[in-house]
């Protein structure tokens, strides 16, 4: 069988009719097939699919209608002709009715027969065309849905907010993070949505949908959508072209900016703090100034020399509190040059009490200093780590009673090399202790009135275990003392040894 | 003079700045009681009875001299005297606060603010008004 020629099936019980029909169509350059009842008919029929098939309405075993239906059952684009001698329009209706294309009274002309043939060939084309397209078009579909279905996943785990506008106002795409940030119940897609919007949003989108031209570029706004700084967001509106170029719509992008803010807020905080204190000092030697140059005043000598001794005291705590402030804020910009080498904490201990002995003497402190190793070794930089245990040692005299103890112990265990700094000071009560760390605070009371500090000293040390993974304990009772435990972590020496020589590289 | 027999008091934390203030109210004639912080300040009230209070705003607390204020203003006493705030506070926060209209005064509960460092010919002015006024009545 010839894979490019049509091919027929006459389904016929007279045989001459039969050959004589293959013989015109063969010559027609059709592969012709015959079968001579309704049984053999259906078989072939029903085994491949013909182009065409050509069936006598009246045979002994099988009317052709019925076989007919049995053959466009299987291959419904097979185009059939029904042949009848007995012609008539019922027949005829019949014949269309279950399938046929159309019938072919007999007996038929050479030239009839082609010229039906060919137009039902014609018809056939066109369906299988249409059914190739439709197969086309519902694949294409198919192939959208998953598609639209792959970008809506993707949108929708996006943790920014996504919301797409339409030139009309409506609402075209969105996602949960969208109504979650913009405090929307639920939208509908092409809803009129601007006026659910944020007012400064919603003109925001109107620039882009009011304005004549195209405009290229995006406009931001930032939103405080729950009071007490528990939502910030910010929105970022871009215009969506169409293929034409003009304004399809605009997408926005909402992005929750609330941690952002809050270290905003933590900062300006700490300025007008900062400025607090500074001005405190500035404003007392001002005052002793303006006292002593007033001549109104008639300050004796030694007043004046008690309010010139007193200011240099409060210039005194100025200065050491910038340098404190200096320090802090090298810290937070990370720009310390670190020089990261083996230290020794005992010697370190060791050292610093000596610059305190005067001090010591004149509260007559008991100080005592137990290490459970020989060499307490740490690998850090040395002045931070002087700068630390300094700060512990300074409060733990300052703060301490006369005749009282300063007892230092330092231990190794398994994760951190431990210092415990206990002294038999005036203490702290809760509420003090829990404020501790806390830029400038400073426990008030009846013992503290006369000690000096900037109230920077315990907020440089937390810095400075942060910045070397460690942690902090206090313990304290009010009146009786306070234990300080400084925990410096020495378990991953090795692999912390990289880390901090790269850090130390780009100058942490 | 109206002020030779009255009564100041002066509190705030701040040891200096307190010292300062009695010398530059000793001076304009003022006998002057002193407290350092709020809570010694509400004890050297009630036990001096002063004609006027002069408090520093942040002490312990951002907002002591408010509290010690409106506590003054309850007690029988405090009722008649006037009640002075001090601070540099507008200056630094940015926040503007006055107790110049009748709502001020009464949810700030003060007869004044009082800018640092203290002017004080400005404060004697003030004060001299207050008592004169109150004699008159």
């Amino acid at each position: 069988m010839d894979l490019l020629k049509q091919k027929i099936l006459i389904v016929d019980d007279e045989k001459g009719l039969r050959l004589g029909t293959k013989r015109l169509l063969e010559k027609e350059g059709f592969d012709v097939v015959t079968a001579e009842n309704g049984t053999e008919g259906i078989a072939l029929g029903t085994s491949t699919e013909f182009d065409a098939a050509i069936i006598d309405m009246k045979m002994p075993d099988f009317d052709g209608i019925l076989v007919l239906k049995e053959i466009i059952k299987k291959y419904p684009n097979t185009v059939c002709f029904i042949a009848t001698a007995y012609a008539s329009y019922d027949t005829a209706i019949e014949a269309t009715r279950v399938g046929a294309f159309s019938y072919i009274p007999k007996p038929f002309s050479p030239d009839e027969l082609l010229l039906q043939i060919s137009k039902g060939l014609e018809k056939r084309e066109l369906n299988l065309q249409k059914e190739r397209w439709q197969k086309e078009r519902e694949e294409r579909l198919l192939e959208v849905a998953f598609e639209k279905t792959r970008l809506n996943t993707i949108i929708n785990s996006i943790s920014d907010g996504v919301l797409v506008i339409n030139k009309n106002g409506e609402a075209v795409l969105y996602n949960p993070s969208a109504l979650k940030f913009l405090a929307l119940k639920n939208i509908k897609i092409e809803e009129y949505i601007i006026d659910k919007l944020p007012e400064k949003l919603a003109e925001q989108v109107k620039q882009f949908l009011n304005s004549s031209e195209y405009l290229k570029r995006s406009l931001t706004v930032q939103l405080q959508m729950k009071a007490d700084n528990e939502l910030f967001v910010e929105a970022t509106t871009s215009p969506v072209p169409a293929p034409d170029g003009s304004l399809a719509g605009v997408a926005i992008v909402i992005k929750n900016i609330t941690e952002l803010k809050k270290i905003e807020f933590l900062k300006s905080q700490f300025v007008s703090m900062v400025s607090h204190e500074l001005k405190a000092p500035i404003a007392a030697v001002y005052g002793f100034l303006k006292l002593i140059s007033d001549k109104s005043m008639n300050l004796s000598p030694d007043k004046q020399n008690e309010f010139i001794n007193r200011s240099i005291v409060r210039l005194d705590s100025l200065l050491k509190m910038v340098n404190d402030l200096l320090d802090i804020s090298r810290m937070e910009m990370k720009t310390t040059q670190r020089e990261i080498k083996e230290l020794n904490i005992l010697d370190i201990i060791k050292n610093i009490m000596d610059l305190f002995q005067l001090e010591i003497k004149k509260r007559n402190l008991n100080v005592n200093i137990k290490s459970s190793e020989i060499n307490p070794l740490f690998k850090g930089d040395q002045d931070e780590i002087t700068r630390l245990f300094t700060n512990f040692v300074s409060n733990g005299i300052k703060y301490n009673k006369q005749n009282g103890s300063l007892v230092i112990n330092i231990e190794k265990n398994d994760d951190y090399l431990v210092t415990e700094i206990k002294d038999s000071g005036i203490g702290m009560r809760p509420l003090e202790k829990d404020k501790l760390f806390h830029e400038f605070y400073r426990v008030k009371n009846e013992f503290t009135k006369d000690i000096s500090g900037t109230g920077l000293g315990l907020s440089i040390v937390k810095r400075i275990i942060d910045s070397y993974a460690g942690k902090i304990e206090v313990e304290s009772e009010f009146g009786t003392g306070t234990t300080f435990r400084v925990f410096l972590p020495v378990v991953d020496n090795a692999l912390k040894e990289n880390k901090v020589t790269l850090n130390n590289i780009q100058s942490v | 003079m109206i002020s030779v027999d009255k009564k100041i008091l002066l509190v705030d934390d701040d040891l200096d700045l307190l010292d300062q203030n009695k010398i530059l109210l000793e001076s304009k004639g003022f006998k002057v009681v002193t407290a350092e912080g709020s809570k010694k300040g509400w004890e050297v009230f009630k036990l001096e009875l002063p004609d006027a209070a002069i408090l520093d705003l942040i002490m312990e607390e951002h907002d002591s001299g408010f509290i010690l204020a409106h506590k003054i203003k309850k007690d029988e006493h405090g009722k008649k005297i006037p009640v002075f705030i001090l601070t540099s506070a507008t200056y630094i926060t940015g926040f503007k606060f006055g107790a110049s209209t009748e709502e001020e005064k009464e949810w700030i509960n003060c007869d004044g603010i009082l800018n640092k460092p203290i002017v004080i010919d400005d404060l004697v002015n003030k004060l001299e008004i207050f008592f004169s006024d109150h004699i008159t009545k």
